[in-house]
C-alpha cells in the first residue's frame, strides 16, 4: 500500500511538470491573441484595480518613508545640491551662449522652432501602480491605458521627486509595450531588452544606450574618433520613430575605450532615479512628428522585448526590429 | 477523512487568494536592497513542509499558474518551478523527519536561491544576459535572506493559527504522509 502511495505521487509530480512545460510551450507559440495569453490578460485585468488601491494606500507610508529618508540625508544633499547649483550656473552661461548662437543658427538654416518635444505633442500623466518584481526585467506599471489614449511604442518621461527646476531628475523613462483598457506597461530604459539612439550634446556623437540587468545605463557605437567629455549632456537623436528628438536622458559619467574596439562604451547617469518614480508622463506625438525621425536612415532605436519575457502584447514595428537585429549582429 | 481533506483545500485556496492580495497590495512595494519579497514561494515551502510533497507539488503548481498570471510572466515557468520547490520540499521534510524554525529559515532560502536560479537560466536562455555573480550578488542572494527572514515569522503565524502543521520532534514524517 504505502509503494503504491509512492508510485502515486510520483505520477502526480510527473504530470504536474508535463502540464507546467506543456503551459511554457503554448505560451511561447501561440500568438498574443491565443487563448493562453488572453486569460493571462483578463488576470491582469482583475488585478489592476488592486494595484491601484495597493498604490493610493501605500502612498502615506511611502511618502513617510521618503521624509525620513530625506531627513536623515539632508545635509549631504544640500552639499550636493550647492555643488550642482554651481555647476549648473556654469553651464546656465554656457547654454545661454549656445541658446543665442542656434537662434542665429536657426535663421540661418531656417529651422522650425520647436521646443523639447515635438509640437503638438500631448502628453498623458500616469500614476505608476507597479514595478517588476526582479532585476532581470525593469518596468512599471501606469494607470491609464487605452482608455486615454495609450497605444503601444509612446515614449514615456518623468520627474523624480527631488528634480528642481533644472534638468537633473527629469528625463527619459522608456516606453509602452504592452496596453489594457485601464493600465498599461512601460519597458523602462534601464531594462536589459531596452536601446535608445541617443547624441551627445556637443561633439553631437550619436550612439545607442542600452540597459543591464545591474540597471547601468551604457552608451555604446559611439565612434572612438570623437572626443567626449564627462558631463555632457545626452538626449534621443529620435532616430527609430519610437522616441522623439531632444529628450534628455543623462549625463556622461565615465568614458572608457577599449584598444580592440571601434567604439568607445560609455557610462551614463541617468537623469531619473527609477527607484522611486511615482508619476509618469506618456507623450502622445503627432504621426507627423514621428515620420521625421523614421525618415532617416540611421540605424534604430527601439527595442524589441522578448514576448516571453514582457508579456506578448509587445510589439515593435517590422522596420525596428529589422534593424535592431542587425544591429545585435554587428555587436556580436 | 473527505471532509478533512475538503477543509485544506478551502484552506490552501483562501491562503492563495491573501497571498495574492498581500503581494501585490503591500510586499510588492516593500523593497529591500533592490528586491521585494516572494510571498507565493514562501507559501508553496510552507505547505511543502506541513503537508508532503505531493500536496506541496500541486499547491505549487497552481501557485505558480497564478504568479505568471499577475506578473505577466511566460504562462508556466513558475509553475514548474514551483513544482519542484513543493516536490523537493516535501522529500526534504520526508527524509529529515523533524522541522524547526531555524530549518524553515534555511530551507526557504535555499528554495528561493534554487527558484531564482532556474528562472534566471530560464531568462539566459530566452533573452536577457548578465553578469552571473552580479546577478547573484544583486538579486539571488538579498532575495533569498529576505524571503527566509520573512517565512520564519509567516510560518509562527500559521502554525498558531492552526492552518498548517509542521511535523515537531515528536511527529515523524512518515505520520504526515511525507514520501
Amino acid at each position: 500500500m504505502p509503494r503504491n502511495k509512492v508510485a502515486w505521487r510520483r505520477l502526480v509530480f510527473v504530470v504536474l511538470i508535463i502540464a507546467s512545460l506543456a503551459l511554457l510551450t503554448v505560451s511561447f507559440r501561440e500568438t498574443d491573441s491565443g487563448p493562453v495569453h488572453a486569460i493571462q490578460q483578463a488576470g491582469v485585468s482583475m488585478l489592476s484595480p488592486l494595484q491601484t488601491w495597493g498604490a493610493r494606500a501605500a502612498k502615506p507610508f511611502q511618502d513617510g518613508y521618503t521624509w525620513i529618508r530625506t531627513l536623515w540625508s539632508a545635509h549631504e544633499e544640500a552639499e550636493r545640491l550647492a555643488a550642482e547649483l554651481q555647476q549648473l550656473q556654469g553651464e546656465a552661461a554656457k547654454l545661454r551662449e549656445q541658446a543665442e548662437e542656434n537662434e542665429r543658427l536657426r535663421g540661418l538654416l531656417e529651422f522650425q522652432d520647436k521646443g523639447t518635444f515635438p509640437e503638438g505633442t500631448e502628453f498623458v500623466a500616469a500614476r505608476v501602480i507597479g514595478k517588476s518584481p526582479t532585476r532581470w526585467e525593469a518596468w512599471i506599471e501606469i494607470d491609464k491605458g487605452t482608455a486615454d489614449g495609450i497605444q503601444i511604442d509612446q515614449a514615456v518621461v518623468g520627474a523624480t521627486p527631488s528634480a528642481s527646476a533644472s534638468l537633473s531628475g527629469k528625463g527619459l523613462v522608456g516606453k509602452v509595450v504592452s496596453v489594457y483598457p485601464h493600465m498599461a506597461r512601460v519597458q523602462l530604459i534601464t531594462d536589459a531588452e531596452s536601446s535608445v539612439a541617443a547624441k551627445i550634446q556637443g561633439p553631437r556623437a550619436e550612439g545607442i544606450i542600452v540597459g543591464s540587468v545591474s540597471g547601468q545605463l551604457t552608451m555604446d557605437y559611439v565612434d572612438r574618433d570623437i572626443l567626449v567629455d564627462p558631463k555632457r549632456i545626452i538626449v534621443t537623436s529620435g532616430y527609430g520613430g519610437v522616441y522623439p528628438p531632444a529628450i534628455p536622458i543623462g549625463i556622461v559619467a565615465n568614458v572608457g575605450e577599449e584598444d580592440v574596439s571601434a567604439y568607445k562604451e560609455i557610462e551614463v547617469q541617468g537623469f531619473v532615479d527609477f527607484r522611486v518614480l511615482e508619476e509618469v508622463m506618456v507623450l502622445i506625438v503627432p504621426a507627423a512628428a514621428n515620420g521625421d525621425s523614421t525618415a532617416t536612415t540611421f540605424s534604430p532605436t527601439t527595442s524589441t522585448s522578448s514576448p516571453a519575457s514582457t508579456g506578448s502584447t509587445t510589439s515593435t514595428t517590422s522596420t525596428n526590429s529589422t534593424t535592431t537585429t542587425t544591429l545585435t549582429s554587428t555587436r556580436q | 477523512m473527505r471532509r478533512r481533506e475538503l477543509a485544506w483545500v478551502g484552506k490552501a485556496m483562501l491562503l492563495l487568494l491573501i497571498a495574492v492580495v498581500l503581494q501585490t497590495m503591500v510586499v510588492s512595494r516593500v523593497s529591500v536592497l533592490g528586491v521585494t519579497a516572494d510571498l507565493l514561494l514562501i507559501l508553496t515551502v510552507i505547505v511543502g513542509l506541513g503537508r508532503g510533497s505531493l500536496e506541496g507539488a500541486i499547491f505549487g503548481f497552481c501557485v505558480g499558474i497564478v504568479h505568471d498570471t499577475i506578473f505577466f510572466q511566460t504562462l508556466g515557468v513558475h509553475a514548474l518551478i514551483f513544482v519542484l520547490v513543493g516536490y523537493f520540499v516535501g522529500i526534504f521534510l520526508a527524509r529529515f523527519g523533524t522541522v524547526n524554525l531555524w530549518a524553515v529559515f534555511i530551507i526557504t532560502g535555499a528554495s528561493s536561491f534554487a527558484a531564482q536560479l532556474v528562472f534566471g537560466l530560464f531568462q539566459y536562455a530566452i533573452g536577457p544576459r548578465a553578469e552571473f555573480f552580479t546577478v547573484v550578488g544583486a538579486q539571488m542572494i538579498p532575495e533569498a535572506v529576505f524571503d527566509a527572514l520573512i517565512a520564519v515569522p509567516i510560518c509562527a503565524l500559521l502554525m498558531r493559527m492552526r492552518v498548517i502543521s509542521i511535523p515537531g520532534s515528536e511527529q515523524t514524517a512518515a505520520a504526515k504522509g511525507g514520501e
